[in-house]
């Protein structure tokens, strides 16, 4: 069947790939000062800016990309239930200069457009379920400036009203609904030199990349009828940029872990056309006091050790990995094999293009302990991204 | 040998022997029913394709719909859009706002070529329906970004069948007219592949910019909800629990209907017109039956030294009778088969017809592929068959009853159709239609009613007058003894006067046929007549405004209020009659509610009032309106009362003071004062006006100089307007006058069949004038003569038939199924010419019958 996707960008996987090229260049590279706007418009994101909370969870209308991203892990009071869960909300600018006025009451508006990622986990009974929204500003999406508040299709996030978190909503299937209160046990992690993250050569190639990597979470799971309560810990990024993708590269495979002892690790590898990893591929340890060290290419190894073949899209997926790296910290070697508790975790756009496996995964060690648990996300097995991205 | 192998035996020895020696009879036989079925089941096939699309324009691109949200009445503002937001976050439905409208595709010229469909849609969310994502539908371009392609000022896509057949293509510009108003728009793109079947009538853009295009800004049609998980929407559970759901998060100024509630209403709304097409329909299938009647019995007599003989060596009367019913099933089986292929054809060629007249006077349709269902299969063959089968009844007993061959030898036996000469029972069957005209017609679901009794009575009537129609026979020779002197003459007259029951047969046959077209053609006659008479009377304006290209009751946006406004301040405009026209939920099905100048009808504006204004007394708290009859009949409040309406504004009632003519539509329409219409309404768009000039203006200058400055209105003089009007009424009696057609043709071919029959039954008779030296010529001369008798005497009995249907049609059909009395007018010129016509065919007939028959016999 020929599927062509309504807009020749792609949103998830432009995003994601952007939020991953914005970690890429080393604190030591030579400093680029970006230009006030691209090319086409935008601002860009400029260099010294400390994020001013709360206001900075709001949207940045003005700016071209922008998205919010929660996944987590789930657990019912007596253990018996397991979710994992994503719930992302991606923003995308109109015309440069119309986009960052709101037209006030407008329900059908072109200036800004939304996409909505959500998916559920069930560990226990190993099922999947994901849905994809596409909207355009106005009755169906918005995004608040100035405090975060988002309502984008079955995903509504707010701020609790003491300011200590936020309030994550998303709904499911058959009346479904996850509602969570999410409060920060770390501080916010600014990623990149002078808080700007640099995706590339291009001096407007930049980005704020913000990160809550362990938020306590509280709340309930309602699912046919039934309130569950739950409990566990999420991960949260925020990203703003303007710059769009230019790379050669086939997809990525892109980690966060929250392990046992307290600290977190995220890892990435970019995977080039001809089959090698990208040198700006990373793996990050943040500290339990949030200290963050880092480590490249040349310095871990990405192993992939079993695949899953997808029976809705017939593609294969190294669902089972081992990252190796070097700890700068101890200059110790450590292993990190990620499991998947649930083998389908494949989600499957609207337009069936561009499908990607996220999901929940527990961290094993080199013994093969369970040392804690994580997401995994696999992009761009389905075909060459790069082109898709543009 | 048992008997049923014996009866199989005969049938592949005997049966199938006289096919191959008789085979021009029996293939028109065969045509006959083919041609029976097809109109029956062309009928039903075209009107489902023709009023199948209920107006839900955008499944094409969409899919189809569980559920519809609406306002209560007329429009819904866009704004509303924001209380439902709660129902937005719902992942198990998606949901689609619509607005829908027309435009008339214009030329360089400004001429009108075509009018399509507008539908407005969220071109972003409209990606997340699976529907349009596994049609690989597309509204992406490479080279520009997103937010060019929505937005007001965003252009349309127009499928690729209408891009083929008009020549189209991304970047052109569209001219049309819309609301009254002259413009252009930029083809964005060309939507599916070729041959994807989407309709050619079709244009979708995005949904600010149809409301723009349309000048609704603000306002939306309905939001659509399409169930997420299209398995789940088969299961009345699911689809209870998703509507409560639904329903609890509904803002009080919304209802929530599922979707096939709507597509049943727009089915009822046109299901008296549907049914009344497929009873017209059933004329040929019965001709056809009456016609197989006629042939097997012939068959029985042409065969019957061949039974006798049977009879002789021992066959039993049992085995007779099943082989003689078994040619009738073959008959009805391969007719039907192929029947069931020429209705398929048929329905090719009458759809359009069939959609035209649904959009001229019900909704906005567009036709549908015709499909044929296991539901046409079935009821085709089964109708085909059972015909047949009851045709073959008669002739079968007649078989069975053949006695031996001593026996035929000794006498003249032959069978026939006594029953056809005694009148008792065709006085019984006129007395029960006399009954059936007492039964009141039932409502159909839509609000309109179908005159069942109208229908028992006419056939009763049809049989009766089959019947006796023999008698016509008898008469007519009498009459015409002395007109003549010859051999030719006196043989022809006298085989006329004997009446034999095969004689009879056939007059009877063509009977049914003349009387049905005598009957339509009178009530055509009537209904032109009554309008062109409503149109003297009801249209004295000089000028007549509308929306151009609108051409039918689905495809009018109304005329922008600014632009109405500038017309009517023209200076020579003295007065202007303007009319606000919106449907509105009745007690039952729905009704029009009209805005009028209510001072101005009840004095200088000409009506054929029924009851003149003021006759009757309103009802203290509702509305004064002046109504049409339709409306009063359907109510009941044709002698006063009240009558509530569900309006934007919540129930309102009105109560007439008036009662008016209207042949406009059949679900009536009360009239209120504008303002009041408004009120209730919320609307602001006036359907059409009428213009009365200062005394002393040049009406055609006026016309031609307001044509130019208003380039989207159709301004027409008095005279342009009855051609457009007539023209509209033809077109809705377009598949009427189709079916007459067949049902007469099938008729004469029956006639040809009866005349053959007639000939070889008479062979001995041909042989001994043979003998006496009687001239081939005058033998084919006198053929002649006796068709033309036998048509003149059905033609007879046929008009006499048709005036008391035509009298059914207009005082009892029209009356209870549409609510309008026509003046009962006979179309004598018509009626004579049809009987010349008749009679010559007769004639005809008559010798190409015998020629055929001395042809045979020579060999």
């Amino acid at each position: 069947m020929n599927v062509k996707p309504i807009f020749h960008i792609h949103l998830p996987q432009a995003i994601t790939a952007l939020l991953l090229l914005a970690t890429l260049l080393p604190v030591h590279a030579t400093w680029i000062e970006p230009p006030l706007r691209t090319e086409k418009g935008y601002p860009v994101p400029q260099p010294d800016v400390m994020p001013d909370i709360p206001a900075a969870h709001g949207a940045h209308r003005e700016y071209a990309i922008e998205w919010w991203y929660w996944i987590g892990h789930l657990e019912s009071p007596d253990g018996r239930e397991h979710f994992g869960f994503q719930s992302t909300v991606f923003r995308l600018a109109g015309d440069p200069e119309k986009a960052g006025g709101k037209e006030e009451g407008n329900p059908l508006g072109n200036r800004q457009l939304f996409m909505s990622h959500a998916a559920l986990t069930d560990v226990r009974r190993k099922t999947f379920y994901h849905s994809e929204r596409i909207y355009r500003e106005g009755w169906q999406a918005e995004a608040e400036v100035g405090r975060l508040g988002l309502r984008v299709g079955p995903i509504r996030a707010t701020e609790l009203p003491d300011g200590t978190g936020f309030r994550l909503e998303t709904n499911y299937e058959n009346d479904g609904q996850l509602r969570l209160e999410l409060r920060p046990t770390k501080p916010l992690i600014r990623f990149g030199e002078r808080g700007l993250s640099r995706k590339g050569a291009d001096p407007a190639a930049v980005s704020w990349y913000w990160t809550y990597t362990r938020m306590e979470a509280k709340g309930a799971l309602i699912r046919n009828g039934r309130e569950i309560p739950l409990q566990g810990t999420v991960w949260m990024d925020h990203e703003i940029s303007s710059s769009q993708l230019g790379s050669d590269l086939e997809g990525w495979d892109w980690t966060c872990m929250k392990l046992d002892d307290g600290t977190e690790v995220k890892a990435y590898r970019l995977r080039r056309k001809d089959g090698t990893s990208d040198p700006w591929s990373k793996v990050y340890w943040i500290d339990r006091d949030a200290g963050v060290r880092s480590v490249y290419a040349d310095q871990f190894s990405w192993e992939e050790n079993s695949f899953w073949t997808s029976p809705e899209t017939g593609l294969s997926y190294p669902t089972r990995v081992t990252v190796r790296a070097t700890d700068p910290r101890d200059g110790r070697e450590r292993a990190y094999t990620l499991r998947p508790l649930v083998e389908n975790q494949e989600f499957i756009g609207n337009d069936g293009g561009n499908p990607y496996w996220e999901g929940a995964c527990e961290v094993l060690n080199e013994r093969g302990e369970k040392i804690g648990i994580a997401y995994l996300e696999l992009a761009g097995f389905g075909g060459d991204l790069s082109t898709r991205l543009n | 040998m048992s008997e049923p192998k014996t009866a199989l035996h005969l049938i592949v020895t005997c049966t199938l022997r006289h096919w191959r020696i008789s085979w021009p009879g029996y293939l028109l036989l065969l045509l006959i029913v083919a041609v029976g079925v097809g109109a029956f089941n062309g009928i039903r096939q075209a009107s489902r394709a023709a009023s199948a699309n209920f107006g839900l324009f955008n499944e094409a691109v969409s899919g189809r719909s569980d559920f519809l949200i609406e306002a209560r009445s007329g429009a819904m503002p866009a704004s509303l859009l924001a209380e439902l937001t709660g129902l937005a976050g719902v992942p198990d439905w998606h949901l689609l706002p619509v607005i829908e409208g027309s435009l008339t595709l214009i030329d360089e010229t400004g001429e009108p070529v075509q009018q399509v469909r507008l539908v407005g849609l969220d071109l972003i969310a409209v990606g997340n329906l699976p529907a349009f994502n596994e049609q690989g539908l597309s509204f992406a371009d490479d080279d520009a970004e997103w937010y060019q392609r929505i937005g007001p000022e965003s252009g349309i896509w127009i499928t690729e069948t209408l891009a083929e057949k008009s020549q189209l293509a991304r970047g052109d510009q569209l001219a049309f007219v819309a609301g009254g108003r002259r413009d252009s728009v930029l083809i964005a793109g060309v939507l599916g592949e070729p041959n994807q079947g989407m309709p050619d009538d079709l244009i979708v853009a995005d949904l600010p910019a149809v409301q723009r295009i349309l000048g609704r800004e603000g306002l939306l049609d309905r939001v659509e909800v399409l169930l997420t998980d299209r398995i789940a929407r088969v299961d009345p559970k699911v689809i209870s629990g998703v509507e409560q759901r639904l329903k609890s998060g509904l803002p009080e100024a919304l209802v929530l209907r599922p979707a096939e509630e709507r597509a049943a209403q727009r089915a009822s709304m046109t299901e008296a017109f549907r049914l009344n097409l497929l009873i017209l329909s059933l004329i040929a299938i019965l001709v056809g039956a009456y016609l197989i009647l006629q042939a097997l019995d012939a068959a029985v007599v042409r065969r019957r030294n061949e039974t006798a003989t049977l009879r002789s060596l021992g066959v039993s009367a049992r085995v007779l009778f099943a082989t003689s019913l078994s040619e009738a099933l073959l008959i009805g089986i391969i007719g039907s088969f192929a029947g069931i292929g020429v209705g398929f054809m048929l329905a090719h060629g009458a759809v359009h017809l069939l959609a035209d007249t649904v959009n001229a006077l019900y909704f906005a349709t567009s036709a549908e592929a015709i499909q044929l269902t296991s539901d046409d299969w079935i009821l085709g063959l089964s109708l085909g068959i059972a015909f047949s089968f009851l045709a073959g009844l008669l002739p079968a007993r007649d078989a069975m009853e053949t006695p031996p061959a001593q026996i035929l030898a000794r006498g003249d036996w032959s069978p026939g159709f006594n029953w056809l000469r005694r009148p008792a029972p065709a006085l019984a069957l006129a007395g029960i239609g006399l009954l059936c005209l007492l039964l009141p017609p039932p409502t159909m679901a839509g609000g309109s009613k179908m005159a069942i009794g109208g229908f028992l009575a006419a056939g009763s009537w049809i049989m009766a007058a089959a019947l006796l129609s023999g008698q016509s026979l008898v008469v007519l020779a009498k009459i015409c003894r002395p007109l003549g002197q010859g051999p030719v003459w006196r043989i022809a007259i006298s085989r006329l006067g004997d009446g034999s029951s095969r004689h009879r047969l056939a007059v009877a046959g063509l009977v049914v046929a003349v009387g049905m077209v005598t009957g339509m053609l009178q009530m055509v006659g009537s209904f032109r007549g009554t309008i062109e008479n409503w149109f003297d009377v009801r249209f004295q304006a000089d000028l007549y405004v509308s929306e151009r290209g609108s051409s039918g009751a689905g495809n009018t946006n109304g005329i922008v209020p600014d632009i109405m406004a500038r017309l009517v301040a023209a200076p020579e405009v003295e007065f202007a009659d303007t009319l606000y026209l919106r449907k509105v939920d009745a007690p039952v099905g729905s009704t029009q509610l009209a805005g009028i100048d209510f001072a101005a009808w009840q004095t200088r504006i000409s009506q054929i009032w029924l009851k003149p204004p003021g006759s009757l007394q309103p009802v203290e708290g509702a509305q004064p309106a002046l109504i049409s009859e339709a409306f009063g009949r359907r109510f009941g409040v044709l002698e006063g009362g009240s009558v509530t309406l569900q309006t934007a504004r919540g129930p309102r009632a009105v109560s007439p003071i008036g009662v008016f003519a209207d042949y406009g539509n059949e679900f009536g329409t009360a009239a209120i004062a504008t303002e009041t219409w408004q009120e209730w309404t919320g609307g602001e768009r006036p359907i059409n006006t009428s213009l009365h000039l200062v005394e002393g203006s040049d009406l055609n200058e006026v016309r031609d100089r307001l044509r130019l400055e208003f380039p989207g209105l159709d301004i027409r003089n008095g005279r342009e307007l009855r051609t457009l009007a007539l023209g509209i009424f033809e077109q809705t009696f377009k598949v009427t006058t189709a079916l007459n057609g067949i049902g007469l043709t099938v008729a004469l071919a029956g006639l040809l069949l009866g005349l053959l029959a007639i000939f070889q039954e008479s062979a001995r008779s041909w042989q001994t004038l043979g003998y006496l030296g009687f001239p081939r010529k005058q033998l084919v001369l006198a053929a002649g003569i006796e068709g033309a008798g036998i048509a003149l005497a059905a033609w007879l009995s046929g008009t006499l038939l048709g005036l008391v249907l035509g009298w059914l049609l207009i005082a009892v059909v029209n009356v209870q199924s549409f609510g309008w009395t026509l003046l009962w007018q006979i179309p004598f010129p018509a009626l004579l010419t049809f009987g010349a016509a008749l009679t010559l065919v007769g004639f005809v007939c008559g010798v190409v019958s015998g020629s055929w028959w001395f042809l045979k016999n020579q060999k």
